[in-house]
């Protein structure tokens, strides 16, 4: 569905990092680093939508006392690596459904390190209830799945290892521009580089894996009349969420039902349709995007089925740098899931943030120049994927 | 002399005097003239009844890879290093699967076959066994 006047008024990280750090101090630093950004107190905020899925089910609604008791509806939002995206897909449906006139998503997700010390749930777990039992069925080690598709486009189109990896260090390398990402190479990380960490499964080495570690992000969604009060008081200029589109997998012939970690590639392309169509641009529109790069095949793929180029043309865009910042159409920009890291509920948030950012043209570093449009895209295990569109108005 | 179990129930016949190689159990949709694996509750296009069809023992290899190491990021976990596979069908159906092997002996295309690739033992001694593939040897 297209949206009508919805607008994020704020946003708001915690550094996303492997240290054991309360998830109850990153939510609470996030969100109210969101406020202040919006200039705006909690009580003004109708709806939480929390994202989370490391912690207890009341987690999300026992968080939201630290921003105060206000009577606002609170929601735990769960969706795998699309929980951030669903959260935020859920306060920007209800300022656009009328039913609150300002909506807060908020991600956070505990580090392993911080796991191991408090317990949790961890990725993928509890998926044995599905099935009364470990089974054959559990979801995939992602970086055994991924690898599947980086052989296979290996195979069709002759990509090369060294694509792969120069993905992978273009990421490495936004990161080093962003101050809340998880990896923060003190040096220009290069392909030999990459290709020379670990193998963890063939293709993949351990420097074209996402991230996993903790953190948290936060966007404010308001009405057009609050955006305009708010960027009267702020002096932020409007950003306008065009669309937001969640699909599940539909058949396809060889479609893989064992085990998935997300489902046909032509989820994204069906998804992104209907997004370009709600939202009244196509991807010659957009100035920038975020993918769910959990490995550097999926960013690959993405740039064809996001229509960015043709289909088998996305190796060459790779070696044009037309990805990177300064390019035709960045990716990722900041270090997206490989260099920003992937801590799950805040994931998706965090490409919100970074698109909010550059919209407003106050990305510092790694500014994309004259940035109108973005699109940020992520897949969520089992699987789905949603896009949204985001427009500096 | 040991006997094989399935691990789960399910997913796979045990070879027997009839069949010397185990086979999957799918589902055939009427409707759609499609077969799917695992079995599923219902035709995900039509959603008319499924009913339960072994499926082919050979296929042909979609894609592969070699996990070396449990480490995803930072993650870490055990296992050995083994082989994960995707298998075409003849029926249309691609299987996610364990590759026996190792790295180097798979192309994508070559032809695969069915086999038992033991787990565990129970408190009796019995061989649980789940399925997985290996490439096709002179013979098979």
């Amino acid at each position: 569905m297209a949206l009508d006047d919805v607008y994020v008024i704020g946003v708001g990280m915690h550094r996303i990092s492997g240290e054991p750090i309360p998830v109850r101090d990153m939510a609470y630093e996030a969100g109210v680093n969101a406020l202040r950004d919006a200039g705006i107190e909690f009580d003004a905020v109708e709806s939480l939508y929390n994202g989370y899925i490391t912690g207890a089910p009341m987690m999300g609604v026992t968080l939201a006392k630290d921003f105060g008791l206000t009577g606002a509806s609170v929601t735990h939002v769960e969706n795998a690596s699309a929980t951030g995206s669903s959260a935020f897909r859920e306060a920007a449906l209800s300022v656009g459904g009328g039913h609150a006139r300002c909506a807060m998503a908020l991600g956070f997700d505990a580090s392993p390190a911080a796991m191991m010390q408090g317990g949790g749930r961890g990725m993928g777990g509890g998926f044995a209830s599905m099935f009364g039992r470990p089974s054959v069925e559990s979801v995939l080690l992602p970086a055994a799945f991924f690898a599947l598709w980086a052989v296979r486009r290996m195979h069709e189109a002759g990509t090369t290892v060294e694509t792969y990896a120069a993905i992978a260090a273009k990421n490495w390398n936004h990161a080093r521009l962003n101050p809340y990402a998880q990896r923060q190479a003190d040096h220009d990380v290069t392909v030999e580089e990459v290709l020379a960490s670990t193998m963890i499964a063939y293709p993949h080495t351990s420097m074209m894996a996402a991230a996993v570690g903790g953190g948290a992000a936060c966007a404010i969604v308001a009405d057009r009349a609050m955006a305009e009060q708010v960027r009267d008081a702020t002096g932020h200029p409007l950003v306008r969420v065009l669309t937001s589109q969640l699909q599940s997998e539909r058949y396809t012939p060889g479609h893989v039902f064992m085990g998935a970690v997300v489902g046909p590639p032509e989820l994204t392309r069906s998804t992104s349709t209907a997004a370009y169509e709600a939202a009244g641009v196509g991807p010659a529109d957009l100035d920038l995007v975020h993918v769910h790069d959990a490995f550097p095949v999926e960013e690959l793929l993405y740039y064809e089925l996001l229509g960015i180029c043709g289909d088998g043309e996305g190796d060459k865009l790779v070696a044009e740098g037309a990805t990177s910042i300064g390019g035709r159409i960045p990716f990722s920009t900041d270090g997206g899931l490989i260099g920003r890291g992937h801590p799950v509920g805040p994931t998706g948030l965090a490409q919100i943030w970074d698109t909010v950012q550059q919209l407003r043209g106050e990305a510092g570093a790694r500014q994309v120049e004259g940035a109108r449009t973005g699109l940020a895209h992520m897949m969520g295990a089992g699987s789905v994927c949603v896009i949204h569109i985001l427009q500096r108005a | 002399m040991t006997t094989k179990l399935a691990l789960e129930d399910g997913y796979f016949h045990l070879p027997d005097a009839e069949h010397p190689r185990p086979r999957l159990i799918g589902s055939y949709s009427a409707d759609a003239d499609e077969h799917f694996f695992p079995r599923r509750k219902r035709c995900p296009i039509t959603f008319g009844p499924v009913e339960d069809r072994p499926l082919s023992t050979e296929g042909v290899l979609y894609s592969w890879t070699w996990l070396q190491t449990m480490k995803y990021g930072t993650m870490t976990g055990g296992g050995e290093p083994h082989g994960i596979g995707q298998v075409d069908l003849p029926e249309g159906v691609r299987v996610q699967t364990r590759l026996l092997g190792a790295m180097g002996d798979w192309e994508i295309g070559m032809p695969m076959v069915l086999d038992l690739l033991p787990v565990t033992t129970d408190d009796d001694g019995n061989e649980l066994c789940t399925y997985c593939f290996r490439a096709k040897r002179e013979g098979d």
